[in-house]
Parts: C-alpha cells; sequence; structure tokens
C-alpha cells in the first residue's frame, strides 16, 4: 500500500498517470552463455518509476546529470558484486566487459534499461558440468528473470537447467564433447595399448 | 522398341518445359501482393514532400533495422538513439495518412491489419484516459498520431526492403524479399487490454490469449507437469532489443502431442504468423508444421482463463511469447508479446542467398 501511494505520488510528479511499466520493482534480466573457456553474463536492468531515482542517484555519483563512463563501470562493478557465480562448485570472477546507460530521462520514467555485459574464464574439459548463478542485486525491490543462451561453442551442451520460484538462482547442467585432440590421444593410447598386448602375446607364445 | 523411345522423347521434352518453367519462375518477378507493396510504398512516398520522404525512406541496413521499440513516444532511450524510424501519423496530411495505412495493409493480411489497427486504437483510448490528468510538458504521449511508418532501402520485387509500423506496443517489422516475405521480428502488444467501441469488446490480443489457455487445458496431466514452469515470468525473455539471442527451449514438446492438440498450437502460432500476408504466412505455416515434433509449449502462471499467465512457444521456425505486465495474477490488461524466426529474422535467410 505505501509503495502504491508512492508509485502514485511520483507517477503524478512526472506526469505519467498510466502505469505504463512496472513501478516500483527492478527488473532484472539475465542471459547466461556458457562456452569451454568461458561464462557471459548479459544482464538488462530496468528501474521501475518509484525506484529509479535511487538508482540514479547512485550512478551519476556526481550529481552533474551526466552519468559518465567511470559512473557507470562503478555501478557495472557494483551490480556485479551482488551476483555469484560458480563452475564446478569454484567461484568464477567476473569482469566487467560492457556497460550501455541509458538517459537519465528514460531512467526517470521507469522505460531505461541499463546493459551489463560481463565474462569470467573457466575449463571445461570434456564430461558433465555444473554451473550455478546467485543474484542477490537489491533484493528488497527486484523481479528475476535467467535462462541459458544456446551455447555458440558446438562442443558444449545444455544437459538441464533449473531456478528457484523468483529466478534468483539459477543452476546449469552442461555437457562437453571430447574434441579431435582429446579423441586423437584416445585413440594413440588405445593403438599403443594394443601394439604392446600383441607384442606380450607373441612373446609368451614364443 | 518405338514405343519406348517415343516415351523417352516425351519425358525429354516434359522435363525440358519443367525446367524451362521452373527457370522462368525463378527470373520472372513475383506478381501479387510484393508487386502491390511496392506500388503502395511508391504511392506513399510519392505524397511525401523532400524532407518528409527523407525522414520516411531511409537505407535497409543493420543499423536502421533494428530501431524499433514496444515503448511510448516521448523520451529518447538511449544517448545518441533514434526513437523510431520514419514519419509519424500526426504528422502526415490526410491523403499521406491513408497512403502510409494502404503500404501497412498492402504488407499483412486483412486480419492482420485489423489487429495492428486494434492496437492502435487501444493506444488511443489509453491517451484518452490519461490525457486530462497529464502535467503541461510531460514528454511522454501515446495514441494513434504517435504511430510511425517507415520504408527501409528501395521498393523492389526482387530485392529486399522492409516496411516498419510502429508506436507503443505495436512494431511490425516485414522485410519484403521477392516471394519469402518475413514478418520477424514482430512485436505486439495491448493496454488496455479490452475496450469496447460501439458498445462492441475489442480484445486486440484476446484470440492468442484463449487459444492459449484452450491448449494448456487440453494437455493431460503428464503433459502439463512438463509445460508448466516451477518459476514466475514477469516479462519477455527475448522481446525488443536481444535481436540474434537464441535460449534453450523448455517446457513440452508437441511431438508427444494429439493431433487435437497439434491443431490448437498451430491456431495459436497463427495468431501472430498470420499478421503477415496469406501468401507468406502460408507458407510459413508449413515450415512451422513441419518443425513441430521438435517445437515447445512452456507455460508460466494460473491456468483458468481470465488469470494473468505467460506463454512461450519455441521450435526451429518460430519462436514467441506473450506476457501479462506486472505482478499478479489479476494483471491481464496490459500484455506484451514478440513473434521471431530463429535464424531468419529481417528475412536473414533471403539476404544470406
Amino acid at each position: 500500500m505505501k509503495a502504491l501511494g508512492a508509485a502514485v505520488l511520483v507517477l503524478l510528479a512526472i506526469g505519467v498517470e498510466v502505469s505504463a511499466h512496472q513501478l516500483d520493482e527492478y527488473l532484472q534480466a539475465t542471459r547466461v552463455a556458457i562456452a569451454r573457456d568461458r561464462v557471459t553474463l548479459e544482464v538488462d536492468l530496468t528501474p521501475g518509476v518509484t525506484i529509479a531515482s535511487a538508482i540514479v542517484e547512485i550512478l551519476d555519483a556526481n550529481a552533474d546529470n551526466i552519468i559518465g563512463p567511470s559512473e557507470a563501470g562503478a555501478y557495472g562493478r557494483a551490480v556485479l558484486s551482488d551476483m555469484v557465480v560458480s563452475f564446478d562448485g569454484h567461484p568464477v570472477v567476473m569482469a566487467l566487459e560492457q556497460i550501455e546507460v541509458p538517459t537519465i530521462d528514460a531512467m526517470r520514467h521507469g522505460m531505461g534499461t541499463i546493459h551489463v555485459r560481463a565474462t569470467g574464464s573457466i575449463e571445461a574439459h570434456a564430461g558433465r558440468h555444473r554451473l550455478d548463478f546467485v543474484n542477490s542485486h537489491r533484493r528488497d525491490t527486484s523481479v528475476y528473470m535467467v535462462n541459458a543462451l544456446v551455447p555458440d561453442d558446438g562442443a558444449v551442451d545444455i544437459v538441464s537447467q533449473s531456478r528457484d520460484a523468483h529466478q534468483r538462482e539459477f543452476h546449469l547442467e552442461t555437457a562437453v564433447r571430447p574434441g579431435w585432440a582429446t579423441l586423437l590421444w584416445f585413440a594413440m593410447g588405445a593403438g599403443l595399448i594394443g601394439v604392446v598386448v600383441v607384442g606380450t602375446k607373441r612373446r609368451t607364445e614364443n | 522398341m518405338a514405343l519406348p523411345s517415343r516415351l523417352l522423347v516425351v519425358v525429354l521434352l516434359a522435363s525440358g518445359a519443367i525446367g524451362v518453367a521452373a527457370a522462368f519462375q525463378r527470373s520472372a518477378p513475383p506478381a501479387g501482393v510484393t508487386a502491390r507493396a511496392v506500388a503502395a510504398a511508391d504511392a506513399f512516398l510519392q505524397t511525401l514532400d523532400d524532407a518528409q520522404r527523407r525522414k520516411a525512406n531511409l537505407d535497409f541496413n543493420e543499423q536502421t533495422r533494428v530501431v524499433w521499440s514496444n515503448l511510448p513516444t516521448g523520451i529518447k532511450m538511449q544517448v545518441g538513439a533514434m526513437e523510431r524510424n520514419g514519419l509519424k501519423l500526426g504528422a502526415m496530411t490526410p491523403v499521406q495518412e491513408r497512403a502510409a495505412l494502404a503500404l501497412v495493409a498492402a504488407t499483412l493480411s486483412a486480419d492482420g491489419f485489423r489487429k495492428a489497427m486494434a492496437i492502435v486504437d487501444a493506444d488511443q483510448e489509453l491517451e484518452v484516459t490519461s490525457a486530462p490528468t497529464r502535467k503541461p510538458g510531460a514528454p511522454i504521449r501515446f495514441g494513434r498520431a504517435e504511430y510511425y511508418v517507415s520504408i527501409l532501402g528501395k521498393p523492389s520485387t526482387t530485392e529486399p526492403w522492409m516496411m516498419q509500423f510502429g508506436g507503443h506496443h505495436l512494431a511490425i517489422n516485414v522485410t519484403l524479399a521477392g516471394t519469402a516475405n518475413v514478418l520477424a521480428p514482430t512485436h505486439t502488444g495491448a493496454q488496455p487490454a479490452s475496450y469496447s467501441v460501439g458498445g462492441k469488446l475489442i480484445r486486440p490480443l484476446g484470440d492468442e490469449n484463449d487459444r492459449a489457455f484452450e491448449l494448456v487445458n487440453a494437455l493431460d496431466d503428464a503433459q502439463k507437469k512438463q509445460a508448466i514452469l516451477g518459476y514466475e515470468v514477469r516479462n519477455l525473455v527475448l522481446g525488443p532489443g536481444t535481436d540474434g539471442k537464441s535460449i534453450e527451449p523448455e517446457g513440452v514438446r508437441a511431438a508427444t502431442f494429439t493431433p487435437a492438440q497439434r491443431a490448437t498450437l498451430l491456431a495459436l502460432v497463427r495468431e501472430w504468423v498470420g499478421i503477415l500476408e496469406d501468401q507468406a504466412a502460408n507458407a510459413k505455416m508449413k515450415e512451422i508444421e513441419s518443425g513441430l515434433s521438435e517445437t515447445y509449449f512452456a507455460w508460466a502462471g494460473p491456468t483458468t482463463n481470465g488469470k494473468g499467465a505467460y506463454f512461450r512457444v519455441q521450435g526451429p521456425a518460430v519462436f514467441l511469447e506473450y506476457a501479462p505486465q506486472g505482478a499478479g495474477e489479476n494483471n491481464v490488461d496490459h500484455i506484451h508479446t514478440i513473434y521471431r524466426e530463429p535464424a531468419n529474422d529481417y528475412a536473414a535467410r533471403a539476404a544470406r542467398r
């Protein structure tokens, strides 16, 4: 009720009387991409009208009504610090690769989306793997979405994905197919064993 | 011996004739829909002055084609970005507007054009109800005047070009590529989701909603268990701004469907595909049907019609989502949807050829 009251006040203040989109929620939609050597997060952050001012205040740290690259970068890193990615139980350090910030005007009207892209290194050898993702950024006001992208890396298959009811926690089972080098080593190993076995057998027969 | 020889000659002649006919068909300009769209585009451009024409007719490239949105006009979303391509209806004379809408109609089916205009009318309703309390100077505008028409590229019966018609809750992106016209990506939405005109109830996306509820309730328990996602989905996953992305499918596979369930699923998909002109829409439906066994149907939310629920259809030739906006199952008056074609948005296949 309190949130609704605040929403109405803000709407009247900016002159949009019709609720176009989520007003008092911070929509955080994450897409997770996995390859053998990296995990990528693409996060779209859309603050609703009633919380946009708070987000703008953090983004525009020096309050000059311009969100500069360093301010945007600082915000992107702060968002990422609230997200935990682990691969086969080991934490993955996610580095900010890109952040795009909408106009302050768009955000104040609840229609601006901040795009964050981050990557982290992993080593996924042939076999099954598990990726876990937990998003705890602004839990008090947020609505979450998370989905796995179809891997660009042809050696990686998504086996299954699961989430909690609010899509804050996400678990991804993947399978990495052995590459040509692995298969070649396997074939050479098998060949070597064969040679040894045949040689041993012949010596025994002699 | 004479009979087989004669037969051979007949077969050779027939094969030759078929080959010539096929070659002629490939080289001949496709008559019908695309030609009518080209004529409508040229007619629209002829109604404009030079400045208007420069706004309405832009190059067709990777930068221009992605300029579309679900949002109302009045706010620049990204620094340096354009809100929308083209010329808005509110900046046109009545003659120009008629020509613009004739172009839109030439690329769509009769039902598709009706649906698009019902969405425009819903937004006009929103403008009428919101304008009286709008603060002076507020930039956001709703309503019919705020819908834009643009032509990307040179209208042609053989080379790809594009017609965009969009405003709040509507982004029709038709790429015309000879006979291979493509609707994707296209966004539809509605707020209000129902309104009355002359005592008649209009629900621009009512059939999408009703067919989806029909399908989910036609599933048996095992199918429902697979189809219904165990989490809430509060918006489109691949909405505007996510071109080229592809997510892992979830839900129940239509390979398990009975013929009646398959028919309902196809009727549901047709609600989006059928926005496009009939010839291309029919071809697209055949393509979707051929990949139906690999198509997934996913659902989040209550299964009682009248409540708000999210759903998604995803297959080799189609990706579509329907997402009521806002919290709670009673939020049914504000809908967003998206229609995409995997690997073929903006007629990518025709462009590759």
